[in-house]
């Protein structure tokens, strides 16, 4: 490797660093519902209480789960199963299904939002 | 002289088809062995090392060729040209080839492994916004630290192959450089 490979690495590793707290924080905290895009539009799914949802993608059925407050997929039609293997919707993590169009991520409100309480004043 | 220039092109295009059979072979043996990691798009990309080899050897231009012929043999093989993912296949191919040409051009500086990294770094951006498109929804882009992360040093072992294979096989550079 030579300098000037060196630099480039290190300016996308900083890129990538630079890259985590703005993904895992987008959009402030997580309001407690997940929501689910596909092909047909959009579901808006309660963490509360169990639940199975079956999304009708591209190329078949994508299955999701709502298990211990938690979202995941369980079943898809898609060859790789890529989705089925990327595990529980977290913050910042979300779950995509590329062949069937679906992707599911917790849907997040400004800072704050579920605590019912503000951070800070201005005036 | 006609006849050395007909013979120029003819060892470019057989270095050409054999990047080529190099390239489509290893993309198959990875999507075929490989289990795919749990970040759509992201791959060990073990076909871009004879994209790097094609970037060194017979120049831009056929390199994008090598790459996309790569992408269009892999998908009929595997059967995934007739799905949405061939976009983002071609979307990761077209965005990792402008960047390593880009850095190839810019500077003698960067070696194999530097266009290798940025070329890698590209095509996890490329898939993640082709993804973006296809899914309809900005999900996927939340997965691009993971994604850039894990293309650097996927990145960096891919330039290093394609270094070795060019200091290996002297032939492959001297055939069409010495016209």
């Amino acid at each position: 490797m030579t300098r000037a490979d060196i630099k480039l690495l290190f300016f996308l590793v900083l890129a990538t660093v630079l890259a985590v707290p703005a993904s895992s924080m987008a959009g402030g905290n997580t309001t407690g519902d997940a929501v689910i895009f596909g092909p047909s539009g959009t579901t808006t799914v309660s963490l509360d209480s169990p639940a199975t949802y079956v999304i009708e993608g591209r190329i078949g059925q994508v299955v999701f789960e709502v298990r211990d407050g938690a979202l995941e997929c369980t079943s898809s039609t898609c060859k790789d199963k890529v989705c089925v293997h990327m595990g529980w919707v977290s913050p910042g993590h979300p779950v995509v299904c590329a062949p069937n169009g679906v992707s599911a991520m917790l849907v997040t409100g400004p800072n704050g939002a579920g605590e019912g309480e503000l951070d800070a004043v201005s005036r | 002289m006609p006849f050395r220039a007909d013979a120029r092109e003819s060892r470019i295009l057989a270095v050409t088809a054999l990047l080529l059979g190099l390239a489509a072979t290893l993309g198959y043996l990875e999507a075929v062995l490989i289990p795919p990691l749990p970040v759509p798009g992201l791959k060990l990309g073990l076909a871009n090392t004879a994209v790097v080899v094609a970037l060194a050897t017979v120049g831009p231009s056929r390199a994008l060729a090598v790459s996309l012929g790569r992408v269009l043999l892999v998908g009929l093989a595997t059967g995934s040209i007739a799905g949405p993912t061939i976009a983002m296949s071609v979307s990761g191919a077209v965005g990792a080839w402008i960047a390593m040409a880009l850095l190839a051009n810019a500077s003698s500086d960067f070696s194999v492994v530097g266009w290798s990294i940025g070329g890698s770094a590209a095509n996890a951006v490329s898939q993640l916004a082709a993804a973006t498109i296809v899914t309809g929804s900005a999900a996927p882009l939340m997965l691009l630290p993971l994604s850039l992360g894990l293309s650097l040093p996927t990145g960096i072992a891919v330039g290093m192959l394609g270094g070795l294979l060019i200091s290996r096989v002297p032939r492959l550079t001297l055939s069409t450089a010495s016209g």
